[in-house]
């Protein structure tokens, strides 16, 4: 089985027009996926995925081997393996050709060959029986060949034909026999005419093939008269003889193929039958369907809701507004990688400030989610031993938590929050009051939030 | 880590709301499982393949009632890790 290979960049295309992003934030999503789930699983976490599988490193127990070469015994050291276990849902759409089939559970006294059948069968049923009823069907061709043939060359050879012919026709048609070896007698010798109608009426069925036996002695005997009677005989005979291949030979072996040939014919009408039923069935029901106003009626309710869902569904996953979010996201990003220090604000942050200030409920999700640009700083502080970011973050904003956001501000100054060099300068980034309000629960736990991904 | 920790991390890496990152990743999943369903292998690079390998049906016998039953065959999603991985996790010692 040939399977086509999809290569990131194929992959990274097909998200890019699905979720319509641009390429590059697609590769950047993706690169950062594989790179946090990778991260993780060197962490010895597990990681789920919704809908897709769990990630989750395997021990492979070390184990011996010996050496091709040296013969030495050697130990392979044990290793850890990423295991992938699909979800639930991806398992079910993958396995939908085989999801039909159910364990079936095999009677406990049928004996070893029963399961190699049922096996058989399972797959290859309807293929399986025609391929026998196939080669049955060639069997009994070959036979009427290979014997057909055989009962033709018979009559050639005049004796022969005549005693095991007349022999056959004898046995199945008295009457007939006796008729033609009458007639033929008759213009042959009146004598044996005479002696031949007295057996016949006294012994009938013994003396039937003696009189057939003398009958072939005379034309040999009588030359003259013997071409024209062997015609006759041989036309009589071969007639006969048809007969008798095929009423007694063939009789078992034909009358079974013919009831295989005509079964199916009678399935088929049936089926044309069912197949008439059903449309006329079908039909009957759309002008029912269209005509009948209850019906009518409820299949317009039915589109309406339909229409008004997908509506629905469409105001939500619509991505106009993702693409405008997400190339915000990521182009102030790369901006912000190269200028930290002198990041311009891009306009929509102000759109959305003043978007914010008519709906204060959202506005507070969206300063959490959007990523934060510090660009201006109440004040710089040089970093003393003993010192911490959650004491400054206490002195400055009212609150230990919010230490997270002078990380933020100095990411490029710091490496690890916990360990930080004595003599950085600290720029201590102004913030939004919304953000910092130590009264609310929902900044206090949206900067827990973030403490948990800084501090792993 | 869940489902959430991961998009809650990945909003933070990419500095990138969470609402995106929970579309992407969403989009990303029924790429990757259409692809699957295709009977189709997906490979990241540095990361992993992902195919589709198909089950043959197989007997198998209840240990004590000894009553036979016939697995019917079923594709299954296998993941086999890239070398560049195999690498990284090879350094890692055990600990259970």
């Amino acid at each position: 089985m040939i399977k086509e290979k999809i290569s990131s960049q194929e992959i990274i295309d097909l998200i890019a027009s699905k979720a319509s992003v641009s390429k590059r934030a697609s590769e950047e999503f993706l690169k950062v996926m594989i790179a946090t789930i990778e991260e993780a699983l060197l962490k010895g976490e597990i990681v789920k995925i919704k809908n897709f599988g769990t990630f989750k490193l395997l021990w492979n127990e070390p184990r011996k081997s010996v050496n091709i070469q040296s013969g030495e015994e050697i130990i392979l050291a044990g290793y850890y393996k990423v295991g992938f276990t699909p979800d639930v849902v991806l398992k079910l759409q993958v396995n939908e050709p085989f999801a039909h089939l159910e364990p079936v559970e095999l009677d406990i006294t049928s004996t070893l060959n029963d399961p190699v059948e049922e096996i058989d069968e399972i797959p290859l049923d309807p293929l399986r029986i025609f391929t026998e009823q196939a080669f049955e069907i060639r069997n009994l061709i070959s036979e009427i060949q290979g014997l057909s043939p055989s009962k033709k060359v018979n009559p050639l050879s005049e004796e022969s034909i005549s005693e095991e012919a007349i022999d056959g026709i004898v046995q199945i048609e008295q009457d007939f026999t006796n008729q033609i070896i009458e007639k033929e007698l008759i213009p042959i010798e009146e004598k044996e005419l005479k002696l031949v109608e007295e057996q016949e009426y006294k012994q009938i069925e013994e003396q039937e093939p003696e009189q057939e036996e003398e009958k072939i002695v005379v034309p040999s005997d009588n030359k003259d008269d013997s071409p024209r009677e062997i015609q006759y005989l041989k036309d009589v005979v071969s007639i006969p003889a048809e007969n008798v291949n095929h009423e007694e030979d063939f009789e078992l072996p034909v009358t079974p193929y013919l009831n295989n040939v005509t079964l199916p014919k009678k399935k088929r009408k049936v089926w044309i039958l069912g197949i008439v039923v059903l449309i006329l069935i079908a039909g009957l029901g759309t002008g029912f369907f269209y005509t009948y106003p209850p019906v009518t009626e409820y299949t317009k309710v039915a589109l309406a809701d339909c229409r008004y869902s997908l509506n629905k569904i469409s105001d939500n996953v619509s991505f106009s507004g993702i693409i405008h979010t997400v190339s915000g996201w990521f182009t102030p990003n790369a901006k912000q990688e190269t200028i930290p220090e002198t990041v311009v604000i891009p306009k929509e942050t102000n759109d959305f400030d003043s978007i914010n200030q008519n709906q204060p409920v959202d506005s507070l999700q969206e300063l959490f989610d959007n990523p934060r640009v510090f660009n201006d700083f109440i004040a710089t502080e040089k970093f003393k031993s003993g010192n911490r970011l959650t004491i400054m973050s206490k002195r400055y904003y009212g609150a230990k938590e919010y230490w997270v956001y002078i990380y933020e501000a100095n990411k490029d100054q710091i490496t690890n929050p916990d360990d930080i060099a004595v003599g950085t300068i600290i720029k201590i980034p102004k913030l939004d009051s919304r953000l910092i309000d130590p009264a609310n629960p929902r900044c206090l736990k949206k900067a827990i939030e973030l403490h948990d991904i800084y501090i792993k | 880590m869940n489902n959430k920790e991961l998009i809650a991390s990945m909003a933070a890496k990419m500095n990138a709301p969470k609402s995106v990152i929970e579309i992407l990743l969403e989009t990303t999943v029924t790429t990757c499982t259409e692809l699957l369903v295709e009977e189709k292998t997906i490979g990241f690079q540095s990361f992993g393949n992902f195919e589709v390998r198909k089950k043959e049906e197989r007997l198998s016998v209840h240990p004590s009632t000894q009553i036979r039953t016939l697995i019917p065959p079923k594709l299954v999603v296998n993941f086999k890790q890239s070398n560049i991985l195999k690498d990284k996790l090879k350094d890692m010692p055990h600990h259970d």
